[in-house]
Order: structure tokens, then C-alpha cells, then sequence
């Protein structure tokens, strides 16, 4: 089983879709149960509570989990000194905070086991700290921190903890980006290309494939940077 | 629950973790250079007793900020972990 937080939109929806596809068993985690073609369990990832009774839940399942998925985030694109402070704190709140609950309430499920993965997601914005994304990108680097060094705390139980960072995906986060910004964001990646939700996937599938077993508190840039 | 059978408990519990008979006194600290206990393996014995809880019928929450606190950590002694455990029992 695998579970994927900020499972019915873009993003998350994409990767469940492709799970599902490969035959995994796969549990969303939304703020919103809407008409899935999996199960869908309402959790706010923000909400320290929510995640601690998804957790139950899912360890209720009683089946292996071989990776947890932490897609649910969310982006504002604005300069520090004109984002007002609820933005700051939502912000902070579902990127880091929802990050954190997130792995550290799930854990005890891998820990158990002794096997599976946690994948968390941050953003190109962080190596090129674009300008307009700082509380964004200070969210994400605080994900970042914490994944390689949760991955520290995880290794002797055999549970490994990546992070993947990609640059300017197709997905509701860009809206409010020009064209000319997106470009910009790609001429910074040493591959000098668009890339897709599809090459997101294809990164899901390879870090939870056992065959990645040496890799853990890696930061995969997508493209590069 | 009394702090009795919560003692047994994670007395069972340290015993499976460090994987013997080995003599568990009621002072034995758990957190700290005098334990026997690692990090991983204190997760383990926090993972046991999270297990035995829950066949008890309650949630043993073993998040606290004091966690590595020398003076008042429940991990100071195996007598604080059982007072601990008893406790939570009882909410």
C-alpha cells in the first residue's frame, strides 16, 4: 500500500493515478473526499489531529505500507514584505508543519515494518531562491532540512526518507506565473527543458523501487540545478 | 491501570528490546550515557508499548517535550516510563 498525501489534485492525483496503474494499492490523504477511483481518507495534513487519526487508520488496514508520499502543498507567489501574515502561517502550516505531522506520525507504521520510504516534495525555488517565493521557498527549505536529517533518524530501521524538488511542473501552483517567468525558471536547470508531471512519476517509481535501497536523504532536483 | 502491571509491561518490553534476560532495576535510566538503551532501540521499546496500549484499549502518546530531559523525562528511569504509561492509561 501506498499512501500519498494531497491525493485529488494535480500533482498528488497524477501520482496516484500512476500507482494505481503499476497495481499498487493506494490511499490518498485530501482535505476533500471527492469522487476518486481509489480510497480517499479526509485528512488536513495541517491539522496535527487529522494526520494522527489518518494514521490510525491506515494502520487499522493492517497491510505493508511501502512509502508515504507527502505531495499536499500549497504555493503563493508574492514578496515577503507584501504577503499578509494568515498567508505566512498557511503557508508554513500545510508545506512544513503538514510535512513534519505527516512523517513523524506515520513513522511508527514503516518503523515497525522495518521497510518502505517517506518522499516529501520541495521546489527549484530553493537552490535558485527565486525572487517572489520567499516564505514558499522558506517553507520548502525547511522540508528539505528536515528530510535528510529525518532520514538520519530512520536509517537503522531500514526506512529511507528522499526528497524531490521540481522545477516549474504544469500544475495549479504555476497559476499566476508569466511564461517569461517559467522560462527564466528553466534556463536555470542544467536541463534546459520543460519538464512533465510523467517525469515526476517516473522519479516516484524509481525512489520506491527496492532497487534504490542506497539512496536516502538525497534531494533530487528535477532537470537539475 | 496500577504502575505495577505498567512496570511489567515495559520491563517486557526493554527485555524484548535489548533482546535478553538481562536485570532490569526500577531505576535504570533509559535516555542518557548510563543506558542500555540506543535510539533505536528506545524507539522500539516506545513502538512495543504503543502495541501494548492499544490491546489495553488506549493510546500511549510518547511525543513530549521533555522527551530527553534529564530531570523530567519519562524515558529518566524505568519506574518514570511505568508512572508514565499508568497514567496515560487512565485518560
Amino acid at each position: 500500500m501506498i499512501v500519498v498525501t494531497g491525493a485529488t489534485r494535480g500533482l498528488g492525483k497524477s501520482i496516484c493515478q500512476r500507482l494505481i496503474d503499476k497495481g499498487e494499492r493506494v490511499v490518498g490523504l485530501s482535505r476533500s473526499i471527492e469522487n476518486l477511483p481509489f480510497e480517499v481518507l479526509k485528512c488536513d495534513v495541517s491539522n496535527y489531529s487529522s494526520v494522527k487519526q489518518a494514521a490510525r487508520d491506515v494502520k487499522k488496514m493492517k497491510e505493508k505500507v511501502d512509502a508515504i508520499i507527502n505531495v499536499a502543498g500549497i504555493a503563493s507567489m508574492n514578496m515577503a514584505v507584501t504577503t499578509d501574515e494568515n498567508t505566512v502561517r498557511k503557508l508554513i502550516n500545510t508545506n512544513l508543519l503538514g510535512v513534519i505531522f505527516c512523517c513523524q506520525l506515520f513513522a511508527p507504521i514503516l518503523l515497525r515494518q522495518k521497510h518502505g520510504c517517506f518522499i516529501n516534495f520541495s521546489t527549484i525555488a530553493v537552490p535558485l531562491a527565486l525572487k517572489g517565493e520567499s516564505v514558499y521557498a522558506a517553507s520548502k527549505a525547511g522540508v528539505e532540512t528536515f528530510s535528510r536529517t529525518f532520514a538520519r533518524e530512520m536509517a537503522d530501521f531500514n526506512v529511507r526518507v528522499n526528497c524531490i524538488a521540481p522545477g516549474p511542473i504544469q500544475t495549479d501552483l504555476l497559476r499566476g506565473i508569466s511564461e517569461a517567468q517559467i522560462n527564466t525558471i528553466i534556463s536555470n536547470q542544467i536541463i534546459q527543458k520543460q519538464f512533465q508531471k510523467t517525469d515526476v512519476c517516473d522519479l516516484i517509481e524509481l525512489l520506491i523501487d527496492t532497487r534504490s535501497s542506497s539512496l536516502t536523504g538525497q534531494i533530487f532536483n528535477i532537470g537539475g540545478v | 491501570m496500577d504502575t505495577e502491571k505498567a512496570k511489567e509491561i515495559v520491563v517486557k518490553a526493554i527485555k524484548t528490546a535489548l533482546g535478553g534476560e538481562k536485570e532490569i532495576s526500577n531505576d535504570m535510566p533509559l535516555i542518557g550515557s548510563e543506558s542500555s538503551l540506543d535510539s533505536m532501540k528506545l524507539v522500539e521499546v516506545c513502538l512495543s508499548l504503543e502495541d501494548a496500549a492499544e490491546e489495553i484499549g488506549f493510546d500511549f502518546d510518547w511525543t513530549s517535550e521533555t522527551a530527553m530531559s534529564k530531570s523530567r523525562s519519562m524515558f529518566r528511569s524505568v519506574q518514570d516510563l511505568a508512572a508514565e504509561f499508568s497514567k496515560q492509561s487512565a485518560i
